[in-house]
């Protein structure tokens, strides 16, 4: 309740504050503007153009189905490799062997390409959800896992005494001790995570599937429709930027509020 | 070598105690007798100066290096070398730079008979002085060097030979004058956050002692946000003269207006915003971000013509800012505290209501003409009374007894802690 009391009272000022994210993406229009001027609108469409596009997709309805389609691809796998990446990451951090175990095997799934497991995903799933789900899922996971193993392996020795010899109670132990910190490493993989699950979930869908945001680029880049593509990448960007700074930024800011110097 | 003087007549005159003193009763003046022609051009009632380039560039020539310029000049010559802890300029130099002044607006104003080549060499030397005369107190702490003002001064001084290049080659002098408003901003912006610490931390100090339940609050002008305003407007300004009516130039207009109001962040200390000065200023951004907005709707859009967006810039922003600078500095400056009479918020409402005005009258189906004289109207008045009630600060001598450009002296002939401008 208090949490959202705080990030209700601040809302103002921290959207208030996105107009400095405004000017830099502006400027990046601006360059965007100069290039398809440059280039020409079949290489690269202008950015009104690309909008005029996303509002007719819009208006179609398309735009709201297919966002829809793999925006739930894209978190469904993400949710597995939080939940798993997560809690496999908080089991191994708390061994030392475990986590000297995991290292190399994390290592692996972190050099391995995304397209080579879609490649695997494509011949174990076919053109079903499963494939870019699977997709997502792997290549997030040790994301996550990685940064869970690192919150736990840092927790503070000397803090945890200290809350020991004051017999903190076991839920304020957890509450205040070890989650604050878990969460500061926690939270930015899971940022990073949920990055990553928007471009992979259209690499997947673009090669391996019939409809969402991926296949409808690969129908406008079928056609030469250099708008229509611009068009569904600024929506998925859009999208994204939405999801950071409106949900996740404010979480973060609140949850890392113990931080800040009294 | 020549040595300046002033003329025996005017030695030790009040108007001369301090460089704002005749530059800012020059702008007073200016912005009247400027705003009072031209509206009387448009209605039928004279004809203008006979100028190089035609009534246009006349109106915006003059209101920049005109009104501007005088602005810039008294406040500059006041404010520099109090915030870099150098002697006060001397009293022939400023003199005889107001004599350039008034040299460059005849030369100008009468450039149909006698060529661009006098009102060229006025217009640059004046131009060109304040910098160069500045350099030295600009850089004289190796610590604290004062770029941006030398950069914003450079690039008034820029258009200023830009506009008379072309005049003299017969080309369309324009550009060089919407240039010169993109320089005037980004000096407006170096200046109004020297000015806002002063002004806004008191206001807070003010509602603290009013209310002691409140948080205390510190007013921080912070630099990157300064400056990446002043980034984009410096983009903008480049792409309008390179690439004029095109759409890069929209974008950057609407980057321009994101900036400013990001500047805002640092603006919003709660209800110490609302008093009457740091209003004033706070509203000043507000006009220059919606005349950055309004300019990149109509490259983009073509939602309504240039010159609303412009005006919204030059009457709005640049006339509110002018109108702040030479109340706050200019009274702070002849020993008096800021004016808490009705004229004051009085004529700021209406520097506003002249700049919304002038943006209506650019929206489709609304009378163009009637909002036009409205918002002139509008300014005339503003500046008439400003010029009315500050203008006898300007020309009468200190009542505190001072002599020069000091802030308000106590009994004891200190100076005091009323705001200042630097």
């Amino acid at each position: 309740m208090r949490l959202l009391r705080t990030l209700l009272g601040d809302w103002p000022a921290y959207l208030w504050s996105g107009w400095g994210a405004l000017a830099s993406l502006l400027l990046l229009f601006a360059g965007w503007q100069l290039a398809a001027e440059h280039y020409g609108s079949l290489v690269l469409a202008q950015p009104l153009e690309a909008f005029a596009s996303l509002g007719r997709f819009w208006a179609e309805g398309s735009a709201v189905q297919e966002l829809a389609i793999t925006g739930r691809r894209a978190l469904s796998g993400l949710a597995l490799a939080l939940l798993i990446g997560s809690a496999l990451g908080l089991a191994a951090g708390v061994s030392m062997t475990a986590s000297m175990m995991s290292r190399p095997l994390v290592t692996v799934l972190l050099g391995m390409p995304p397209i080579a497991w879609l490649v695997l995903a494509m011949l174990w799933f076919g053109a079903s959800d499963g494939t870019p789900v699977f997709t997502v899922f792997v290549a997030a996971f040790p994301v996550v896992f990685i940064g869970a193993l690192q919150g736990t392996r840092t927790l503070d020795g000397q803090l945890r005494e200290m809350a020991r010899t004051l017999h903190l109670p076991p839920h304020l132990m957890v509450l205040d001790v070890y989650l604050p910190h878990l969460f500061s490493y926690l939270f930015p993989a899971w940022v990073a995570a949920l990055g990553m699950s928007w471009k992979i979930v259209i690499m997947a869908e673009l090669l391996a599937s019939q409809d969402g945001v991926g296949a409808a680029l690969a129908i406008t880049r079928s056609h030469l429709d250099s708008a229509g593509t611009l068009a569904w990448v600024s929506a998925v960007v859009g999208l994204l930027l939405a999801i950071e700074y409106l949900l996740l930024e404010p979480l973060k800011r609140e949850v890392e509020r113990w931080r800040e110097p009294s | 070598m020549l040595k300046l003087a002033v003329p025996a007549r005017w030695q030790g005159a009040p108007w001369l105690l301090c460089a704002f003193r005749p530059f800012f009763l020059a702008t007073l003046a200016s912005a009247v007798l400027l705003i009072g022609l031209w509206l009387g051009y448009l209605r039928g009632l004279w004809p203008l100066p006979t100028a190089l380039g035609g009534p246009l560039v006349w109106h915006a020539h003059e209101l920049l290096f005109g009104f501007g310029l005088a602005a810039v000049a008294g406040f500059v010559l006041t404010a520099v070398p109090e915030f870099t802890r150098t002697a006060p300029v001397g009293r022939p130099l400023f003199f005889w730079l107001l004599v350039l002044w008034l040299l460059a607006r005849a030369s100008f104003w009468l450039s149909g008979l006698l060529g661009p080549w006098p009102a060229a060499l006025c217009n640059v030397g004046l131009a060109l002085a304040l910098p160069l005369l500045l350099a030295r107190r600009l850089f004289a702490e190796p610590s604290r060097r004062q770029w941006a003002f030398a950069a914003g001064l450079l690039s008034f001084a820029l258009t200023a030979i830009g506009f008379y290049s072309d005049l003299l080659q017969g080309l369309p002098p324009m550009r060089w004058l919407h240039a010169g408003i993109g320089a005037m901003l980004a000096l407006v912006l170096i200046a109004l956050s020297r000015i806002s610490m002063r002004i806004v931390n008191d206001a807070l100090e003010a509602r603290q002692a009013d209310d002691p339940q409140d948080e205390p609050r510190v007013y921080r002008a912070l630099p990157p946000r300064r400056n990446l305003a002043i980034f984009c407007i410096a983009l903008y300004t480049l792409a309008e003269f390179l690439l004029p009516g095109a759409r890069v130039g929209g974008w950057l207009a609407l980057a321009c207006a994101a900036a400013l109001f990001n500047i805002l962040n640092d603006w919003h200390v709660g209800r110490a915003l609302f008093s009457r000065w740091a209003l004033s200023l706070y509203l000043i951004y507000w006009l220059m971000a919606l005349g950055y907005a309004a300019l990149g709707a109509a490259l983009l859009w073509q939602a309504l013509p240039m010159s609303a967006g412009r005006h919204l810039l030059t009457l709005g922003g640049m006339g509110l800012s002018v109108f702040a600078v030479l109340n706050i500095a200019g009274r702070t400056h002849s020993g008096e505290e800021l004016d808490p009479r009705a004229w004051v918020p009085t004529s700021a409402a209406l520097l506003v209501a002249g700049a919304l005005l002038r943006l209506a009258a650019g929206l489709p189906g609304w009378p163009y003409g009637t909002l036009i004289v409205a918002s002139g109207l509008a300014w005339l008045i503003a500046f008439g009374l400003t010029g009315y009630h500050l203008g006898a600060v300007f020309i009468r001598p200190r009542r505190d007894g001072g002599l020069g450009c000091e802030e308000p002296l106590d009994a004891h002939g200190e100076e005091g802690t009323a705001p200042r401008c630097g």
